[in-house]
């Protein structure tokens, strides 16, 4: 498909050295944060919106996939590209454009880290709080593309949240900008949500203007044992009835708390069904008192253990067991599938309880930690990809684990977006209409359906084919 | 084509990779958070989960291992930042040394580390001058240093490595260093021309049979002298020894390493040498990878400059385990100076972030990317090793 006259025309636009077509090159562009590959035809490098928006108009013409990514973090397999075709590496598109202190605002270019922007931002006594695991080794465009969310959008909300404004290269290279400054913003559709989330389907976003808030002057780190399941959970709906918003109510399950443990020898409670790391955070005297509202709660209702982090060595200790989570899991199988589901608060319980009997069922280790205060989970299922009979009894975990999900109310995917993993089960959540509307709009903006195709719904109903 | 390389000679490292016996990498990403070389070149094919990727692709047969794949492996500091913090704990360190050893075997290694191993074959040192020339750094000195003279025993062996002995823009470091020993009244000693080159440049390269005669003879210089006490200050010959020499001379040594700045905060701890206060300055610590995040000595240095009156310690974004490469790591500097260069200056640029007047560090490769670094940027930080700033202070 990518013909050599099209290559020749990509390097015309960006520069030979921005185009790559080596061996190497290809299999290092196969992949995300997930088990799954598949070689593309070439990768490109753009430097500005201009190249970006040139790099489209050839490819729509020529009807070349365009598959856009980032650090490819991602966990559903959204940037890998099934269908070969021109990886869109946007990471070279990583300055600030402008910091707006008046309106709290920043402006960036899409392939910033956003942990970069972060301390950025930081310096000058801004926040912008989204938190996604791979706040390190991700980027601002594709946490926008997937609308991440992390621990902290318990009280701060998701990505989604703080963008105001972006800027889209359209599949035909048409370049515009959606929203803006203004807070108050009803003039039409709303299509910077429309672009939140749609996974690089709808169109490129190269730039984003964030909001930012005050940061906060003062956090208190904790965690709370419980010894059984239920009493955390019910811990975590007692605080948020308390009135109080901690800025994070993570939980790890007894096989997440074994998972780290076993990798950073921090003294976790091995034998306890739960553990919450709680923050709150707030000028000093707001953080401290919120801790200790907590302090009760927990320990009235079950907590054996509650312990506050006395510095920030002790505060990082807690947040790298949580962040080391899923890393860790690589020690026990080859292989991982980490899934994202999202339920109602009250019906984690009887999720857990779900997800531990589909491991018993299908005989599959599941490791189990998540966002306790908004409900999404992560259930990690630990396999070995080469075993067939083992990779079968893997997807019918899944379909279970979704299954689960939609029974208590829930969805697919709180954080990390349908990609290709999710795919299958899409319907099965949102219903066809749902997909059909999905499709008109797509179709809408990318009639020639070069832009990640293939990803969250297929464009031709398949299901007679089922 | 007949066979291909990989049908004739095995990949040890591609082997590691795809093996259920060691850790697997998730393609997680995060080593693309404190790979160096990644940071500045932002390429995939750069980052350690991307050499994974290439090495199972090498063992599934995907791809012949050719130049093209060679060159990844040697845009690689070997910081060691990237096994730092990989949750899975794959092990990065010895996959990326094994890959090096493969392409050796292989005959794919750069020309330039070829010609180096010959070099170090022929002369023992890596300069490629008469060994026996050693000492010549002691030659501009006020006075001779105690431990040139000839003796049959010593307390102390002071291993000064080639870059201290045959770089005259590093001879201020073993010159430095005499004179605070000499100062403390140690009992220590010189090798001179019995000094030969640790072996880390081949051991790196994967000349591992040519390594070992070195590995012998240093081993029997040392033991020959009776010292107790074995002080380095070139972390990457401390690092060799401690994880080779050991290994050579059967799990122990009769004999202790330590680093320069160990056995300084030890001679300040004893009162062996005392300091003046100093006009006041911001002293931020540079951790060499060998040193800090491969041998865990990251305090030692800390202490001594702490124990000068007058030095304002502070600390860099990226410090101990976490310290980012000066980017003179892994021989890169000779395959591709413009990356080096492009890492130095990001780390001069955490220098300048916290406002520091002097870059102190405990490595003379180390200090050597970063003053050139300061230099071509016209920044005004000066880089001094910290016995530098010792032997300023001392007491006289």
């Amino acid at each position: 498909m990518l013909s050599e006259q099209i290559l020749a025309d990509l390097k015309q636009i960006t520069g030979e050295e921005h185009v790559l077509t080596s061996p190497e090159d290809l299999i290092c562009y196969s992949y995300d944060g997930t088990f799954h590959d598949s070689l593309p035809e070439a990768v490109i490098n753009p430097g500005t919106t201009e190249e970006v928006s040139a790099i489209l108009a050839l490819c729509n013409r020529k009807g070349v996939p365009v598959i856009a990514r980032g650090m490819a973090s991602g966990l559903a397999a959204a940037t890998v590209p099934v269908d070969g075709g021109l990886v869109l590496n946007l990471v070279r598109m990583n300055r600030i454009l402008e910091l707006d202190r008046a309106n709290m605002m920043v402006t960036v270019e899409a392939g910033i880290i956003t942990a970069d922007l972060q301390a950025h931002v930081e310096k000058l006594g801004l926040f912008y709080p989204p938190d996604p695991s791979s706040i390190k080794h991700s980027t601002i465009g594709g946490n926008i593309a997937c609308n991440a969310g992390g621990p902290r959008c318990l009280k701060y909300g998701i990505t989604g949240d703080y963008v105001m404004g972006l800027e889209v290269v359209l599949a035909d290279g048409r370049v515009f900008r959606t929203g803006g400054k203004a807070i108050k913003n009803v003039t039409g559709y709303d299509l910077t949500s429309l672009f939140v989330g749609s996974e690089g389907t709808l169109g490129i976003i190269t730039q984003a203007t964030l909001r930012l808030i005050a940061l906060p002057e003062a956090k208190r780190t904790a965690r709370a044992v419980f010894p059984h399941l239920d009493d955390a959970s019910k811990a975590v709906n007692e605080i948020l009835w308390g009135g109080v918003v901690p800025a994070t109510l993570e939980l790890m399950d007894e096989t997440a708390i074994n998972a780290v443990e076993d990798y950073l020898h921090l003294g976790l409670p091995r034998e306890a069904e739960a553990m919450l790391v709680i923050e709150t955070d707030g000028d000093q005297s707001d953080a401290t008192r919120d801790m200790e509202v907590i302090a009760n709660i927990c320990r009235n209702g079950g907590a054996s253990e509650f312990r506050v982090a006395e510095n920030q060595e002790q505060s990082d200790e807690l947040w790298r067991a949580r962040r080391s989570i899923s890393g860790s899991l690589g020690r026990k199988r080859p292989n991982k599938l980490g899934e994202d589901i999202s339920v109602p608060r009250s019906a984690i319980p009887d999720t857990i309880k779900g997800i531990k009997e589909i491991s018993r069922q299908r005989d599959l280790p599941i490791v189990i930690f998540g966002h306790a205060g908004d409900g999404n989970l992560h259930p990690n299922i630990l396999f070995d990809k080469n075993d067939e009979e083992e990779w079968e009894r893997v997807q019918a975990a899944i379909g279970d684990l979704f299954a689960l999900s939609v029974s208590v109310g829930g969805t697919l995917s709180g954080e990390h977006g349908v990609g290709t993993l999710k795919k299958p089960y899409l319907e099965s959540d949102l219903g066809p209409i749902a997909i059909d509307v999905m499709r008109s709009i797509r179709q809408a903006l990318d009639p020639k359906g070069i832009l990640n195709p293939g990803k969250i719904f297929d464009m031709v109903d398949n299901a007679d084919n089922q | 084509m007949s066979e291909t390389l990989s049908e004739t000679l095995a990949f040890h490292s591609s082997e590691m990779v795809a093996s259920n016996e060691h850790a697997s990498c998730i393609r997680c990403g995060l080593c693309l958070a404190t790979c160096p070389v990644y940071r500045v070149t932002l390429r995939e094919t750069d980052t350690p989960r991307g050499k994974i990727a290439l090495l199972h692709a090498v063992q599934e047969g995907r791809l012949d291992p050719g130049e093209s794949f060679a060159s990844r492996f040697y845009d690689c500091l070997l910081c060691g930042a990237c096994a730092n913090v990989c949750p899975s704990g794959v092990e990065l360190e010895e996959i990326l040394q094994a890959a090096r050893d493969d392409l050796s075997q292989h005959k794919l290694q750069p020309e330039a580390l070829a010609r180096l191993g010959r070099t170090i074959w022929e002369h023992h040192n890596i300069s490629g001058e008469d060994n026996a020339h050693r000492l010549i750094w002691t030659e501009n000195m006020p006075a001779p240093p105690l431990g040139a003279e000839p003796k049959e025993t010593a307390d102390v062996a002071y291993f000064v490595g080639c870059v201290g002995s045959f770089f005259p823009r590093s001879y201020r470091l073993p010159q430095t260093m005499a004179q605070l020993l000499d100062k403390s009244g140690a009992d220590y000693a010189l090798l001179g021309g019995e000094e030969w080159c640790c072996g880390y440049p081949l051991l790196i390269n994967g000349q591992v049979d040519e390594a070992g005669e070195l590995i012998q003879h240093n081993l029997a210089k040392v033991q020959e002298m009776g010292a107790t006490k074995v002080v380095f200050t070139c972390p990457s010959c401390l690092h060799i020894w401690h994880r080779v020499y050991t290994k050579v001379a059967g799990g122990s040594l009769p004999f202790e390493l330590l680093h320069a700045t160990e056995y300084l905060a030890e001679l300040v701890e004893e009162g062996k040498l005392e300091f003046e206060p100093q006009r006041a300055q911001r002293v931020t610590y540079h951790d060499p990878c060998d040193l800090g995040r491969k041998e865990g000595i990251f305090e030692a240095p800390r202490r001594v400059l702490e124990a000068i009156p007058g030095i304002e310690l502070v600390e860099m974004v990226d410090n101990r385990a976490d310290s980012h490469c000066c980017g003179g790591g892994g021989n890169l500097e000779t395959f591709d100076p413009d990356l080096s260069h492009a890492v130095s200056d990001r780390r001069l640029g955490q220098a300048q972030e916290i406002e520091a007047q002097v870059i102190a560090s405990a490595c003379q490769q180390c200090e050597r990317t970063l003053t050139e670094a300061a230099r071509r940027n016209r920044v005004r930080i000066r880089v001094m090793d910290v016995a530098e700033l010792a032997l300023r202070a001392l007491k006289e």
